[in-house]
């Protein structure tokens, strides 16, 4: 491509690129001042916020109760999710488009609403497993985003393959294992990390069913900012930030997969 | 049908098999142990006529039972129960949907809510589409950058996202710091007004507007830009008689879903609005966990299920309908 994009479009893509990593760069600065309130810019250096952070057994007990959650409710969709794409993909289903509707509907209805109604259930069913509540409420938003996933890498299957593996003698496990595994398994992957992702920072599904015992870690970043002022929030800011880069580090580099793709 | 005739193929049309499935399963050592577990359900699964619906069963149950079921009940509730003086009273019902219209202060939040997802579709789209032409028409590297930085806040919390905004719109934040530099003496405080919440909004859903905008521009053949600048357009008009109309099959998909979120966001709101101005999300919130008003909160939440179909019926289908034979150039 000779011509690409004019000069001007790339000011103006600059200056909003800028905005968008604003509010990421910020809390950095912020986070080192040796204040005992926010300012801009940091005056002086300091990682006291961050000893400080880092010692707090609510905030770790918050992050590890996290990692927890979305893991289980990763498998749990994972469990859900391959086969029904498998079978949405592979085989006749009657009623297909009722069902694909019905798996896609819990992106459409608002998050908030989702938590609430599962909310107004639980109790009626009278139910107190706060756990196993928020592992439901979580998996009815990731599965959509699991199986949306893996069906589109099962359509990406190259039938011949299968069909000249046959051919050749392999029987229909070796088929699956060494032919269409190979093919499935980025999908798979992509719709795990990105099920991992939903659940590890939902807010919307867990302010409703969480409970001081099992408190995910956006609750507790929600709460900390209604109540302190120093820079310790920055602090915690900035490692949420700096563990989403890390994240993004290693879906690219060493699972291979492009964000772009992770997203669509 | 060919599908199904397909998978067929290898597993019934060739019964005579030299080799038998075990005997080369231990020819590969190095295969794990799951995988020939999962190999062997296959082989099991595959080729009957229920292998679909036994797949699918489980989730359709799962959402059945977790979704459908618990979305019903609460618009049910909705409608068969309002809340007097603290004491509910059963029967059918449009109390609360009247109420919602007939107080002041609730239509004022509804109205609010309204505004702030229309504002935030609007400003989203007006900062996306110079980052979408940077996707789809700019060089790799430029296309990544953009992507990169414009879908990696995605993975940052949404908490955090809109702390940055509140560091940012502070009294003593880094706008206020950056207008004193430039001369401003008495900078405006955003922080805890309608203007801090749509920023932090437009910030926190612009991805979503930039990802199926790009994707319209992307699938414009480039040909029809060049006819246009050989015919002597300006790059000005190649923008808004080619570009602007052929990709807003991509605007309105990315409308409908900013107006969606927007529409439905509770963190964002509270943490830049504080409680000087509510949405919707909050009033639900507080109907519920603070007045104990189920049947209001139920109300309020259907209304806002409605807004959201409605949008994407409005922005989808109309829009696109209305908008097909500009956009029959485009793949």
């Amino acid at each position: 491509m000779n011509e690409t994009v004019s000069p001007l479009l790339k000011i103006v893509v600059g200056v909003i690129l800028l905005m968008v990593v604003a509010p990421l760069v910020v809390p950095l600065l912020m986070s080192v001042s040796d204040t005992p309130y926010i300012v801009f810019p940091p005056q002086g250096f300091t990682l006291k916020w961050y000893a400080e952070v880092l010692a707090n057994p609510e905030a770790r007990g918050s992050f590890l109760f996290s990692l927890e959650l979305a893991a289980i409710v990763t498998l749990v969709s994972l469990a859900f999710g391959v086969p029904c794409a498998a079978g949405l993909t592979r085989y006749r289903v009657p009623g297909q488009d009722a069902v694909l509707g019905l798996i896609l509907s819990p992106l459409i209805v608002p998050l908030i609403v989702t938590g609430v109604a599962l909310l107004q259930l639980f109790a009626l069913l009278g139910s107190r497993a706060t756990m196993l509540q928020l592992v439901i409420g979580h998996t009815v938003v990731c599965l959509p985003y699991v199986i949306r996933s893996v069906s589109a890498s099962l359509l990406l299957v190259n039938r011949n393959l299968e069909d000249a593996a046959a051919v050749l003698g392999a029987p229909p496990h070796l088929v699956a294992t060494k032919v269409i595994w190979p093919q499935v398994r980025p999908g798979i992957l992509a719709g795990g990390i990105f099920c991992f992702i939903v659940s590890f920072d939902d807010y919307p599904i867990s302010m409703w069913l969480a409970d001081g015992n099992h408190f995910p870690v956006p609750l507790y970043l929600y709460t900390v900012i209604e109540r302190s002022f120093d820079p310790s929030i920055a602090a915690i800011a900035s490692l949420m930030i700096v563990f989403a880069l890390l994240l993004v580090l290693v879906i690219e580099k060493v699972f291979g997969l492009s964000l772009a793709r992770l997203a669509s | 049908m060919s599908r199904v005739e397909s998978i067929d193929v290898p597993t019934r049309s060739l019964p005579a098999h030299t080799v038998s499935g075990a005997d080369v399963g231990q020819e590969v050592p190095g295969e794990p142990l799951a995988a020939r577990l999962a190999g062997r359900a296959w082989e099991l699964l595959a080729g009957t006529r229920y292998t679909g619906y036994l797949l699918v069963a489980p989730t359709v149950l799962f959402l059945a039972v977790w979704f459908v079921w618990p979305v019903l009940t609460m618009v049910h509730l909705s409608l068969t129960a309002h809340v007097v003086e603290g004491v509910t009273v059963e029967g059918f019902t449009l109390e609360n949907y009247v109420r919602l219209y007939a107080s002041d202060l609730y239509f004022r939040i509804l109205m609010r809510t309204i505004r702030i997802a229309l504002m935030t579709s609007l400003f989203a789209a007006v900062f996306a589409y110079p980052l979408a032409i940077a996707i789809a028409r700019g060089g790799p590297s430029l296309a990544r950058l953009v992507t990169i930085t414009i879908l990696a806040p995605l993975l940052v919390n949404v908490v955090v996202r809109s702390y940055g905004w509140q560091a940012i719109l502070n009294k003593t934040g880094a706008l206020a710091w950056l207008l004193k530099l430039v001369g401003v003496s008495n900078p405006p405080v955003l922080l805890y007004t309608e203007w801090a919440v749509l920023i932090a909004c437009v910030h926190v859903y612009l991805p979503f507007m930039v990802m199926p905008i790009a994707g319209a521009i992307g699938r414009i053949d480039r040909s029809v830009e060049e006819a246009a600048r050989v015919a002597g357009a300006t790059r000005l008009a190649v923008l808004t008689r080619v570009i602007l109309p052929l990709s807003l099959p991509g605007l309105a998909v990315g409308v409908s879903l900013v107006f969606s979120l927007s529409a439905a966001a509770y963190v964002t709101p509270q943490i830049l609005g504080g409680n000087f101005s509510p949405l919707l999300g909050t009033l639900i919130e507080q109907q519920i966990l603070t007045l104990n008003d189920w049947p209001f909160g139920a109300a309020i939440s259907t209304l806002l299920i409605a807004m959201v179909l409605a949008s994407n019926l409005i922005f989808l289908k109309l829009v696109s309908r209305r908008f097909a034979r500009w956009t029959a150039g485009a793949r």
